[in-house]
């Protein structure tokens, strides 16, 4: 294998995915019960043998950084040159916050003449998908590429979402257009190609190109600056992602279609291929426990997951995701929901198309996601409805 | 006039561009090693940068970063008696990498080519 260092960029504030960013970075949020979104990008890595990776981080990047160390850390192998390291903006050569995606690549210049690679794989980490880097990695050097950036097709009317790539028979990128509007001809087609913000550059490729654009006016963004300005002048190709799931986790409802693609019988992404293991921190606990409840002779849960640590006392769970430590008691109802560490639905609550945030408790008889007008008055809701209440700032705080 | 500054921690190699690059119509400031430099940029605030990189304390390299953290786009000029910081990824943050000549032709056309450039 080339010598290929990884370079995942962290730093975005994650507006879009507030308030689940309001004390963490977006690669940090919990994600499937025992993940955190950036664990489906660094299992690519460490899945496609690629065990050099910097992360580029910047806001909050306090929880992402224990999460590295608790989770990551130790499946690293200083002795055989092997690491994971976070890169916070980090006035090795310059002074300033990260001012974009080409600009945490500038910045880090220093890092990349330290391990000098080959190659360098720059992923993103707020994604969600399994893909091995290497049919990619062979892609780029059997085209002789300069840079390849991954692509993936998306349905035409999603196009003003995404960098969208237009390519010639050889692979080769003819055209790059960051969220265009469509046009006559593109609504003709039924798919088109978006770039996933995977791009593998030849290092001496991408150092001249970021020092370039370090220097001029703009926004010092890959999709934006750096690949339409190199199209026509360097061997830029494209290449198609073949499975079909990837999803960026850019809003509060991507976040919640993602989690509900995890839970149907036939899931749209599969957390139990074995080939495939998705890697995470996991802490010492005990099994999940379901009881059954001896007022009403039930305890329900159907098209779910359920993380170590649960105790079901009764209750009924439809299409929910419970992280570790959730405990639900007798008579509640979860549906559709994401209900992440910690979480405590007493007695007769009902809750539906919620995400609830770490520790929090909803005492007895709490209704969310049952009354609109209610829901907008006490909580965040999102564009197409989700509930979502943050984390708690005081220990022990209850929600009524 | 445009003015260049000049960081190199040898006198003779100073007073020589001075001399040369005045006669060339330009003004020269000095400095004699990187810390120095910082200084007399953030004052001075020169066109051009021309910099040696093997110097005690703060080398050139270490400086190039804090040039262009000062301002972004200043063209920077290193001018080392060794090839080997060529490959060196932090040199390549410069316009350009000149070696020591005693003809100094080919520097006096660069920092022409680079101020032109900057005009436009």
């Amino acid at each position: 294998m080339e010598n290929i260092l990884v370079m995942i960029l962290s730093g975005g504030k994650g507006e879009r995915l507030y308030p689940l960013t309001r004390d963490r970075a977006k690669p940090a949020v919990p994600f499937g019960g025992i993940y955190r979104i950036i664990d489906f990008t660094l299992s690519n890595c460490v899945n496609s043998g690629l065990r050099k990776i910097y992360l580029l981080t910047q806001y909050k990047s306090l929880s992402l950084e224990r999460h590295i160390r608790l989770g990551w850390a130790s499946i690293f192998k200083p002795q055989i040159k092997e690491f994971i390291a976070t890169l916070p903006a980090q006035q090795r050569v310059t002074l300033n916050w990260y001012k974009g995606t080409a600009d945490a690549v500038f910045q880090n210049i220093y890092s990349i003449q330290q391990e000098r690679p080959n190659l360098i794989l720059i992923l993103s980490g707020d994604h969600i998908y399994k893909m091995d880097y290497r049919n990619m990695i062979r892609f780029h050097i059997k085209k002789k590429a300069d840079i390849t950036v991954g692509t993936v097709k998306v349905p035409i009317d999603e196009i003003s979402r995404f960098g969208i790539v237009e390519l010639n028979n050889d692979g080769g990128i003819v055209d790059f257009k960051e969220k265009p509007h469509q046009n006559n001809e593109q609504i003709k087609k039924n798919y088109t190609l978006a770039s996933m913000g995977v791009y593998i550059f030849n290092t001496d490729v991408l150092v001249k190109e970021t020092v370039e654009d370090a220097k001029r006016d703009s926004s010092h963004d890959f999709g934006k600056d750096i690949i339409p300005r190199m199209i026509p002048r360097k061997r830029v190709f494209g290449y198609i992602f073949d499975r079909d799931y990837w999803r960026d986790i850019g809003t509060i409802d991507a976040y919640w279609d993602t989690s509900m693609d995890l839970i149907s019988p036939l899931p749209l992404l599969n957390l139990y291929e074995k080939n495939w293991p998705i890697f995470s921190f996991k802490p010492q606990l005990p099994p999940a426990k379901i009881t059954l409840d001896v007022a009403s002779q039930k305890s329900e849960i159907v098209n779910s997951i359920v993380s170590p640590g649960c105790i079901i006392s009764g209750g009924y769970i439809k299409k929910s995701i419970l992280s570790y430590n959730v405990h639900i008691q007798s008579n509640a109802s979860v549906e559709e929901s994401v209900l992440m560490n910690n979480v405590h639905i007493q007695k007769g609550c009902r809750v539906r198309r919620a995400i609830i945030d770490k520790g929090i408790t909803l005492t007895e008889g709490t209704s969310i996601g049952y009354d609109k007008k209610d829901d907008k008055k006490n909580y965040f809701v999102s564009a197409k409805g989700i509930v979502v209440i943050p984390k708690t700032r005081v220990r022990g705080e209850k929600y009524v | 006039m445009e003015s260049i500054m000049v960081v190199d921690d040898d006198d003779s190699i100073r007073c020589l561009y001075e001399q040369v690059l005045t006669d060339e119509g330009y003004e020269v400031v000095l400095a004699g090693s990187g810390l120095e430099a910082v200084k007399i940029f953030k004052k001075e605030k020169p066109d051009i940068v021309i910099l040696d990189i093997r110097m005690p304390g703060m080398d050139g390299i270490e400086l190039l970063g804090k040039v262009l953290d000062m301002d972004r786009k200043i063209p920077v000029i290193i001018n080392s008696a060794y090839s080997m910081y060529k490959n060196n990824f932090l040199t390549w943050m410069a316009d350009a990498y000149i070696i020591k000549s005693s003809d100094l032709t080919e520097l006096k056309v660069k920092i022409r080519e680079l101020l032109d450039t900057r005009k436009k």
